[in-house]
């Protein structure tokens, strides 16, 4: 056969491949399902998505091509045709060729990939500075240089009954928002260059934002920086998740991130990240989407995981009774069934129980100092800096009241203060 | 010839004289019935493997938690990895190689027989240590299959085993590599320059000092993580002054090296089964063996790709970017000059060829992605999404394990004399393709929709496809029983093999009987 048939041969296979390519990615472009990245909110995302759609589609036209040729020739140069084998083994020309064009490809990639990576990696003239921690499992948010004081950690919100479907009948149905819903929201400006200074407290974690075209890892001893400037008319709420993996509840520390107007965040900031500004917050996260959230339910967990540099500023004169404690301690006390189970009893072997364990009916101050400080070599971590006084004596009290433990031991604020610094 | 130990005792012997069944298969120095071993093990490791793989996709058939705890999720897809990657890929490649390298070469035995039983006997013992993990307090390591530190810092002792193990492989491995070394270079018949050895040989030889470089490293990285956790050493703690991020940069050195381990050999097989059935020589022999060793050499200098997130400087991430996506220029090469030996060819269909085919395709989907991965500012949105693990999975899953299966239909006959049944063959080809792609396909939608792996449970908007993903997994799990059951009726029955099995294919181990006997080449053939 002639080489000019082939070709023509090739094209029109080609055009055919190409046309149900187009077909097919428009068709189901059009079904519920999600097959692309989210909408992007800030110019770098949507450099990423063009960056990435150029690539994706030159890679479908090297694939298109190169296929055309192989099932041409499949259908074409078969036995069963009596096709007499050539017995050609080497041509040098066309394989120079076949060196070159790809490398002239690749430098047509590379190019706006480098300006893109260029842009990225410019976090000078920032706006506003935010350090983010990542924690064993939930993020911590430091709001730098603003004259108010604004930090706070954000929880997975998602109830443990609609994640625990192993029992069917206390199971409940899975919210809207399943997995993607914290009990406070990291609150930036459109229109601002925000910068984030992102580090971990125990293992690597990762913070990712897709519809901001973020993502960094969190490392113990390392502080990373990214930067993203959401678009002025992009206001609401985005979601993102843990996206290292950093053990057991991995999946279950999400990021979720209002976005509001310049205006509307300076008023955030100047009411001080205070409880009443939070609770606005979270009530127009329930209005938006939250509809399974209670704002008493948020209420009770904002007030579990006050920081603690908020809660020691305000005067503790209230005298703690044992049931008062009791009752605090088990508000607190998902902080530690993350791990240790809500029946107190652990994973043999990485998370040791509390019922019945040497630390929990053992001395009082053994107790109080591994909740504090943590036990290094573990998952142990240390809440002295995520608790305040307050919340540690109540869970400690708990604890050892509590899974079996009889100590009658009773643990007051003022013994946690104690052993601070 | 300088074959000491092998021919030794039994050349004097009938060809087909055996010893008895304990000497046979526990005291082998024999180069075939070694390989045998080696792939029966490495079959049962892609079953445990598989199972492991299921438990995984039955808990992600719907959100919300079903099965299991995500802590014994972890271990899943931690062990799912591990015992694919050294217990499955690995040793299923030096199982070929220790079958075809002496018969393509045309030498009696590997170089170093002993030594080739003892790299053998130590897998079983490592991978009991590995497998038993799972059962010690705490359960198996949980970390993933890179065991990051610090993650594995907190570990429990399952670590300390999974180390253990994974120094027993890399001794197995490198073992392994030498005597391939020593093999290739000082065993071939004569006439057989290194420009005439077949393909197979050539990515062999060239994985084999791949091994030797990196598998020292990724032991010295696990033995700093072991002295780290118990003999208060701070290498990767930064609570002593260490570093994670040095932990990544020497997994990273091994790691990527390592998944040129598990593909070259497959490329190899791929070389010799277009021919064939192309009825065509392999086009473009000699920048075969280029493009080979430039992806050896280029897979060094690539790792940091696998860790643009850690926050590298820009110079750092646009030199990891630029030789990644260098490395597309060699590996073009060759699906180039694969397509290009089927061009004209005078093809027929048979179940290896099928499989070439496969591989060449679904290979080259997933080296597509891997380039888009290489994209450094869009793999800040892929990584550690499912868009790498359906990646990984094109290359390694269609690429290595079909490649592997193909490899195995294609030799079958010359292994146990008898030809496998041709219609199930075709048949598991085709439940094994479609299935793959059932399952991986869509994972390239979950991850650009933005679901993180590694993940036990997910939000509800990435439902279908991880249910279109976990009935693809069963429906290929279940079709490698269809394997399972032509490898075991081949080898006990079925057609008898001609020598030549197929359609005058190219290459010394065809000029043997089959099955091959017991010991081939006593007398070295001569090459033209």
């Amino acid at each position: 056969m002639v080489l000019s048939q082939h070709i023509k041969s090739c094209a029109k296979v080609f055009a055919l491949g190409t046309f149900f390519t187009a077909a097919l990615f428009s068709g189901l472009a059009q079904a519920e399902y999600a097959f692309n990245f989210q909408e992007p909110v800030t110019e770098v995302a949507r450099d990423i998505f063009g960056l990435h759609m150029l690539i994706f589609w030159i890679c479908v036209a090297i694939f298109v091509a190169v296929f055309s040729v192989m099932f041409y020739s499949i259908f074409a140069h078969r036995k069963s045709k009596n096709y007499k084998p050539a017995q050609f083994s080497h041509s040098t020309t066309v394989e120079i060729v076949w060196t070159i064009v790809p490398f002239i490809i690749l430098v047509i990639m590379a190019i706006p990939a480098t300006q893109v990576l260029i842009k990225m990696e410019d976090t000078t003239k920032s706006e506003l500075t935010i350090k983010i921690t990542g924690y064993q499992w939930k993020w911590g948010y430091d709001y730098l240089g603003l004259n108010e004081d604004i930090s706070f950690f954000a929880t997975l919100s998602t109830p443990r009954n609609q994640i625990d479907q192993f029992d069917k009948e206390n199971a409940e149905p899975l919210g809207e928002n399943y997995l993607l819903e914290t009990d406070k929201m990291l609150v930036v400006p459109s229109g601002r260059k925000v910068r984030a200074l992102i580090t971990a407290n125990d293992v690597i974690h990762a913070w990712w934002i897709p519809a901001f075209g973020t993502k960094k890892d969190a490392i113990p001893g390392y502080i990373n920086e990214l930067w993203f400037n959401v678009d002025v008319g992009k206001e609401g709420i985005y979601r993102g998740q843990c996206a290292e993996l950093c053990g057991k509840d991995h999946a279950f520390m999400p990021i979720v991130v209002k976005v509001v107007t310049g205006a509307e965040f300076d008023g955030w900031v100047a009411a001080g990240g205070s409880f009443e500004g939070v609770e606005s917050i979270a009530a127009e996260q329930s209005d938006d989407a939250l509809e399974v959230q209670t704002e008493e339910t948020t209420r009770s967990m904002m007030d579990a995981i006050l920081p603690a540099a908020q809660a020691a500023d305000q005067p503790s004169s209230k005298t703690w009774t044992k049931e008062d404690l009791m009752s605090k301690g088990e508000s607190v006390l998902a902080n530690c069934s993350a791990c240790h189970g809500s029946d107190g009893m652990g994973i043999a072997g990485v998370f040791p129980a509390i019922a019945g364990s040497p630390v929990a009916t053992g001395p009082v101050d053994a107790h109080i100092d591994i909740v504090m400080y943590g036990k290094s070599g573990t998952m142990m971590g240390a809440f002295a800096g995520q608790l305040n006084d307050e919340e540690i004596a109540a869970v400690v009290t708990y604890q050892r009241n509590s899974y079996g433990n009889e100590t009658g031991d009773v643990v007051l604020p003022a013994d946690v203060k104690a052993k601070r610094n | 010839m300088s074959h000491a130990a092998t021919a030794g005792d039994h050349s004097h012997d009938d060809h087909d004289h055996k010893p008895p069944f304990f000497q046979r298969w526990f005291m082998s120095t024999n180069h075939k019935d070694i390989g045998t071993l080696y792939l029966i093990f490495s079959l049962s490791m892609l079953f445990i493997g598989g199972a492991m793989a299921l438990v995984i996709r039955a808990e992600l058939f719907q959100p919300g938690l079903q099965f299991v705890d995500p802590h014994f999720f972890n271990q899943m897809t931690t062990m799912h990895a591990l015992v694919m990657v050294f217990g499955a890929v690995m040793p299923g490649f030096v199982g070929f190689a220790n079958w075809m390298l002496p018969l393509m070469v045309g030498a009696p035995d590997m170089a170093l027989p002993r030594m080739n039983n003892w790299s053998f006997w130590i897998l079983p013992f490592a991978f009991t240590i590995l497998l038993s993990s799972l059962f010690v307090p705490g359960g198996g390591p949980a970390s993933g299959w890179t065991l990051y530190a610090p993650l594995t810092i907190q570990g429990g002792m399952s670590v300390d085993m999974a180390i253990v193990a994974i120094h027993m492989m890399g001794i197995s491995s490198i073992m392994g590599a030498i005597n391939v070394i020593v093999t290739v270079l000082n065993m071939r018949a004569p006439g057989m320059t290194l420009m005439k050895m077949p393909m197979f040989v050539w990515t062999w030889l060239i994985t084999a000092f791949l091994l030797i470089a990196v598998m020292p490293v990724f032991a010295g990285a696990v033995t700093m993580l072991l002295t780290d956790r118990h003999f208060g050493t701070a290498f990767f703690n930064p609570a002593g002054g260490g570093d994670p991020v040095l932990y990544q940069h020497i997994f990273w050195f091994f790691g990527h090296p390592e998944v040129y381990i598990m593909i070259l050999p497959a490329f190899g097989i791929i070389s010799h089964i277009i021919p064939t059935f192309a009825r065509k020589p392999l086009f473009g022999y000699s920048s075969m063996v280029f493009a080979t060793a430039a992806i050896a050499f280029l897979s060094f200098i690539v790792w940091a790709h696998h860790m643009f997130t850690v926050g590298m400087p820009l110079q750092g991430e646009l030199f990891f970017m630029y030789a990644t996506m260098l490395i597309s220029v060699p590996t073009g090469v060759k699906v180039f000059n694969w397509v290009t030996t089927m061009w004209r060819g005078s093809m027929t269909f048979e179940t290896p060829m099928l499989y070439a085919i496969g591989v060449v395709f679904l290979f080259t989907l997933g080296g597509l992605s891997g380039l888009m991965l290489a994209i450094t500012p869009a793999d800040f949105q892929y990584h550690d999404t499912y868009f790498v693990v359906a990646h990984f999975h094109y290359v390694l899953f269609s690429g290595a394990v079909m490649a592997m299966m193909g490899g195995a239909f294609f030799w079958l006959p010359k292994w146990t004399g008898h030809m496998y049944n041709e219609t199930l063959g075709k048949i598991h080809f085709w439940l094994t393709a479609i299935f793959f792609n059932i399952t991986f396909f869509p994972q390239h939608f979950l991850g650009l929709a933005g679901m993180p792996r590694r993940y036990a449970d997910y939000p509800v908007q990435f439902t279908e496809f991880n249910q279109w993903s976990s009935v693809g997994a069963f429906g290929l799990g279940l079709s490698q029983l269809l394997f399972l059951y032509i490898v075991i009726s081949t080898v006990r029955g079925g057609k008898k093999a001609t020598a030549e099995v197929w359609d005058n294919p190219e290459g010394l181990e065809w000029t043997v009987p089959s099955p091959a006997p017991f010991h081939t080449f006593d007398e070295p053939p001569v090459i033209k």
